[in-house]
């Protein structure tokens, strides 16, 4: 692929978008929570003194304005540190760090087992349109887009692991039994819950995607010249349809993320997702603010990451 | 933990092979405290993990305001205090061998162990029990978690290298019963530099006296502990102990079904039925030092009529609750003394108030509350209407609705404000800028609740209703200035006489705590799981 | 409209009839509580049984349903009136509006939602008016896509341009000849929106940062019943099959809806 002008600027321009992106995200977010009642949990124990509480607010330096600590915050955040954990006192880096690989060994899992799935599925649908397999499929989806992730993976677990016991229902490892197999064990349930919400939206787009290229002039032409239809699939279909995949796929991303929350709260799962939740009930505010700049961060390099491969499948940016 | 298809086929061998390691590891020393029996013989062995789960990420420190309920089980555990829950609840000798109280009852000396180590071989001194107290409780800038038990405390002093004496501003006889509750000593060789925010310590592997010590911290996940070679005490049975951190209710349900898990609290009690069906295990009730009460706010001039009181308590059925929201696993509560503190309780106050509506309205209306439209009551042309905020936790949300009902039926109304705990905290206890509301309380082995009553505390501290009544507060001091067992007894069958009469909370249950586990799990006495962790050495796995 | 999108509209016709009708003929309070009929079996007093404190599960599924349709309307609406302002703005302004508007959007569909969610709730309380705006205020978004792409596109339209010319204020141009095109592709996000929003509410709820009990809500009914999952799973049933149904007949509605508003569809 050549990097012409276009794209370096192209590049740029969601580059500087992102950051910014990221500047106000966490602008927001430590504002918010700030603005938030209560305090940090060990500030809102219910057997804390007056006098405690005081205490506490004056060490964690509660008892400066807020423009100050935020002041405080961006300056370190810019070289990388992204403050100290109220509840814990451990760097936020640190804890973010423990956990970020769960959640994206989650997200990633359950991306890659939607496109893995998702792409042959539409495909087929739009190859079979309007047939049995393409309404079942469809029925299929729609249902998976419409159930709450929650509750299919609380009978889910009461299914395989409580009735059945062939799989594990929480965590990423066994106590004593942490091997590869173990952990991929651990992950099929939390993954194909995750998976639920995605991957019907793939398989859609891929329907739509490959139906519309169906119609277009140069697959019938490449049809009536007699190529054979493996060719023509394999060769055309597939590649012009995957373009708008792809950058729907980059917009997933993001939901996939916000939906590792729910997931990893009902599979107790040590990532990010529930880290938040703590964080947001125990009132952390350098933890949540640096989450939520690291899921920001994430969102937005997978979305650069999708258009580069956009420009790199897309025959008329490959032109440019 | 062993699930997954082929550990499930294969489950019936991997049992074999535990029993196996379990003989193999019962014949080599001679464990002491216990018989080195055979495995036919159903004495204790040696050998087995023990996983017990814990709802997050503990902080290995008792003294860290971080340390929340889920640290409680393993800092028991790491910690030795001077004194232990003993098995009666009565304070039993841990690191300190005996106590006595000077004759003025100002002072309070402690004999120590002698020999004891710390986990890293260093020996332990009188200094680490000074610089606990004197550095770390006794240091108001630090924030120090439960320092307020210690109030009375002015200072620790070395006698010798196994002597301390603790000093004190007024009289405080339950001190050794607070000195066995969550008051771990920590090592000052370690932690002089920061006592409360060394990570490596609180997070990952603390210099500890217990029975265990740390093995591996993996945050989000679990804490390992192996046993501690330079405990004092006999060697545990127990090779190792795994706190594992499952954050849902249900998932631990399940791991505990499925054989993960040796011992738990069953927090979510509509389970019991199903667990009681599960072959394997276990299901145990164990009384706590705990009862449920419901505030009204004092400043509220409808609530110190005692007649008001009194009917609510009367048109609040309680046992209904027990059974709906507790599964049974209760009884009914009119005073603070539970009946976990069998020498103290009184238990002819149980049917003090009996559910009566009746009788309820008949109170109500020589108050001065009479029915008005729609059944509601009235007062100087006011219905008698509030709100109580519900926080949310445990079983707060349904007792509350049942609540609501049952004062609906009196023609009280109630409007439910449920907000999430952080800032309801902030709300009804820093603020008390509240009317009415439900929660509970747990407190050290001892009778001594003055925190909770004292007009001293009232609008601040822990007394949350704001009542303030001289007699009373008399009644506390007497309790805190007596040392003699039956003296004491005297005084505080009085304190519930006259709270179950005058009631500044409005005491609801006293809850019980159901444990499950593993069948083949012996010698955990029958105390309350956090208790009985202070007594980890004697546990044992039977073979099977 | 495809068979499966009228069934779909029957559905919710039907729902929306019960929601609304339901409390008029099944009259039993949804938070009467009564322990004696703790966890009680369907019976005819309880065509659904009871829960846990002896209530009506019906009269709460109903109740519930009231309360979870509700936010999942207004929060679509919220974001409606959101997204068609910021698209019909950028679209028909242009330049630097346009671009700083646009931009914004697309940052706030870059940032994962859900952990915005939770800050904002626990900022602003778990209440049904909060939640509804923080839903609308979070799925904005495509709405103001379809709507900018909409202006852009009849913005050089030639009756557009001919009113342009006649002197007709922006406002009453877009109000009047830009919008109304627009309301086709309106239709299918706001099902669409609805649909998300209930599966939103449903999951802060199970967080416990939805609806508030003594409220009920299908999302804070499951979170209850998850309790109960082991002695007496119907209580998680009914409210997760609910919510299931509901979310997809307006799945079902939002495309059948797009097959026959939408001609390029139709092929």
């Amino acid at each position: 692929m050549v990097v012409g002008p276009e794209v370096a600027r192209f590049l740029f321009q969601r580059i500087a978008l992102g950051a910014l992106v990221i500047v106000f995200a966490s602008a927001l977010t430590f504002f918010f929570v700030n603005l938030a009642p209560g305090g940090p949990s060990s500030i809102m124990r219910f057997d804390a003194t007056p006098e405690q509480r005081e205490a506490l607010i004056k060490r964690m330096g509660l008892d400066k304005p807020v423009t100050e600590r935020y002041a405080d915050w961006a300056l370190g955040a810019v070289r990388g540190d992204l403050g100290t954990s109220l509840l814990t006192d451990e760097p936020v880096t640190q804890r973010i760090g423990e956990r970020l690989p769960n959640t994206l060994t989650l997200a990633g899992a359950a991306l890659t087992l939607s496109i893995a799935l998702g792409i042959p599925i539409g495909l087929i649908q739009a190859l079979r349109r309007g047939s049995a397999v393409d309404h079942v499929l469809s029925l299929l989806s729609a249902v998976g887009l419409s159930v709450p992730v929650f509750w299919l993976g609380i009978v889910l677990i009461l299914l395989f692991a409580v009735t059945l016991r062939v799989l594990p229902s929480a965590g990423v490892t066994g106590i004593a039994t942490d091997t590869l197999v173990d952990r991929l064990q651990h992950l099929v349930l939390p993954a194909a819950v995750l998976a639920t919400s995605v991957l019907p939206t793939i398989a859609r787009f891929m329907r739509s995607a490959a139906i519309e290229v169906l119609h277009d002039d140069y697959i019938r032409t490449a049809r009536s010249k007699g190529l054979a239809p493996r060719v023509v699939v394999s060769r055309h279909v597939l590649r012009n349809a995957l373009i708008p995949v792809v950058s729907a796929i980059g917009a997933l991303v993001p939901r996939v993320l916000g939906g590792t929350v729910v997931t990893e709260a009902v599979f107790s799962w040590p990532g990010m997702g529930r880290l938040a939740l703590e964080a947001a009930q125990g009132r952390d505010y350098p933890l949540i603010t640096g989450i939520t700049v690291v899921a920001a961060a994430i969102a937005v390099a997978t979305t650069v990451l999708v258009d580069l491969a956009y420009t790199r499948i897309d025959p008329r940016v490959r032109l440019a | 933990m062993k699930l997954g298809l082929h550990t499930f086929l294969l489950r019936a061998t991997s049992l074999v092979t535990v029993a196996a390691l379990a003989v193999t590891a019962c014949t080599s020393p001679v464990t002491p405290g216990g018989s080195t029996a055979p495995s036919a013989q159903a004495g204790p062995v040696t050998g087995g993990t023990v996983t017990i789960p814990i709802t997050a990420d503990p902080t290995l420190n008792p003294w860290s305001p971080n340390a929340f309920v889920e640290s409680l089980f393993i800092n028991r555990v790491l910690f030795d205090g001077l004194t232990k829950p003993g098995k009666d609840l009565a304070p039993a000798p841990d690191l300190a061998e005996s106590w006595t109280t000077a004759s003025d009852g100002l002072s309070w000396t402690f004999k120590l162990r002698s020999g004891v180590k710390w986990s890293d071989g260093k020996p332990f001194s009188a200094d680490d029990v000074a610089f606990t107290f004197n550095d770390i409780i006794k240091k108001p800038d630090l924030g120090a978690q439960s320092a307020a038990n210690y109030s009375a405390v002015k200072s620790v002093t070395v006698v010798d290298a196994n002597t301390v004496r603790f000093d004190l501003s007024r009289k405080f006889a339950a001190l050794p019963s607070f000195l066995a509750y969550n008051a771990g000593i920590v090592p000052k060789h370690i932690l002089s530099a920061d006592p409360l925010k060394t990570t490596t310590f609180n997070k990952g592997i603390p210099v500890s006296t217990g029975p265990f010590k740390v093995e591996k911290y993996t945050s989000g996940q679990s804490v390992a502990l192996v046993r501690n070679e330079n405990y004092f005490g006999p060697k545990p049975y127990l090779d190792k102990i795994v706190f594992t951190v499952v954050a849902d209710p249900n998932t631990q349900i399940a791991q505990a079904l499925s054989g993960d898990l040796q011992i738990m609290i069953l927090d979510n009690k509509a389970a019991v039925e199903r667990i009681k069906t599960a072959a394997g295990l276990t299901v145990v009730s164990r009384p706590l030092v705990q009862y449920y009460w419901l505030s009204l706010n004092q400043t509220d001039s409808r609530f110190t009529d005692v007649r008001v009181r009194q009917a609510f308590v009367h048109a609040i059925d309680r046992a209904s609750i027990i059974k709906t929201v507790e599964l049974g696993y209760g009884s009914i509560a009119n005073s603070p003394i539970t009946p976990a503190l069998a020498a103290y309780y009184d238990p002819s106050l149980a049917s003090k108030y009996p559910y009566d509506p009746a009788k309820a309205t008949e109170l109500l209306k020589a108050a001065g509350w009479t029915p008005g439209a729609g059944g509601v009551l009235q007062k100087d042309g006011k219905p008698f209407q509030f709100t109580m905020d519900v926080g949310q936790r445990g079983v707060l949300e349904p007792v509350n609705a049942l609540i609501q009902q049952d004062l609906k039926k009196v023609g009280v109304v109630v409007d439910l404000n449920t907000m999430e705990w952080n800032s309801y905290i902030q709300k009804d206890v820093v603020r008390r800028e509240y009317t009415a509301t439900v929660n509970w309380w747990t407190y050290p082995s001892d009778p001594d609740v003055f925190p909770y009553y004292h007009s001293s505390a009232a609008g601040k501290g822990f007394n949350i209703p704001g009542y303030q009544d001289p007699k009373l507060d008399d009644l506390l001091v007497q309790g805190q200035s007596t040392s003699d067992l039956e003296a004491r007894k005297a005084v505080y069958k009085q304190l519930q006489q006259y709270t179950s009469e005058v009631l500044p909370y409005l005491f609801l249950w006293y809850p019980q705590e159901i444990d499950v586990l593993t069948t083949s799990l012996k010698g955990v006495p029958e105390l309350g799981l956090r208790d009985a962790m202070h007594y980890i050495g004697e546990w044992w796995l039977a073979p099977k | 409209m495809t068979r499966l999108g009228l069934a779909a509209l029957a559905v919710l016709a039907a729902m929306a009839l019960v929601v609304v009708a339901g409390p008029l003929v099944w009259t039993i309070p949804p938070e009467a509580t009564n322990p004696a009929q703790s966890l009680a079996a369907p019976s005819a007093a309880h065509p659904l049984g009871a829960d846990e404190l002896g209530r009506d599960v019906l009269s709460r599924l109903i109740h519930g349903g009231r309360v979870t349709l509700l936010v999942g309307v207004a929060a679509m609406l919220a974001a409606l009136s959101i997204g068609v302002v910021v698209g019909a703005i950028a679209g028909f302004n242009g330049g630097w509006l346009d671009a700083l508007l646009m931009r914004f959007t697309d940052g706030m569909l870059a940032v994962p939602a859900f952990f915005f969610i939770l800050v904002v709730i626990t900022v602003a309380g778990t209440g049904v008016g909060t939640l509804v705006l923080v839903i609308g205020a979070l799925s904005w978004m495509p709405v103001a896509r379809v709507v900018y792409g909409e202006t852009l596109r009849w913005k050089t339209a030639e009756f557009v341009v001919a009113a342009v010319s006649l002197g007709v204020p922006a406002p009453r141009l877009l109000l009047r000849h830009i919008l109304p095109q627009a309301i086709p592709s309106l239709v299918v996000s706001a099902t669409l929106g609805v649909a998300f929003a209930i599966l939103t509410e449903s999951a802060l709820s199970y967080l416990a940062f939805g609806v508030q009990p003594p409220l009920p809500s299908w999302g804070n009914m499951l979170q209850r019943a998850q309790q109960y999952v082991f002695t007496a799973p119907a209580l998680a049933l009914y409210p997760g099959l609910a919510i299931t149904v509901v979310v997809l007949a307006f799945n079902f509605l939002g495309d059948g809806l797009r097959d026959a508003l939408d001609p390029r569809r139709r092929r």
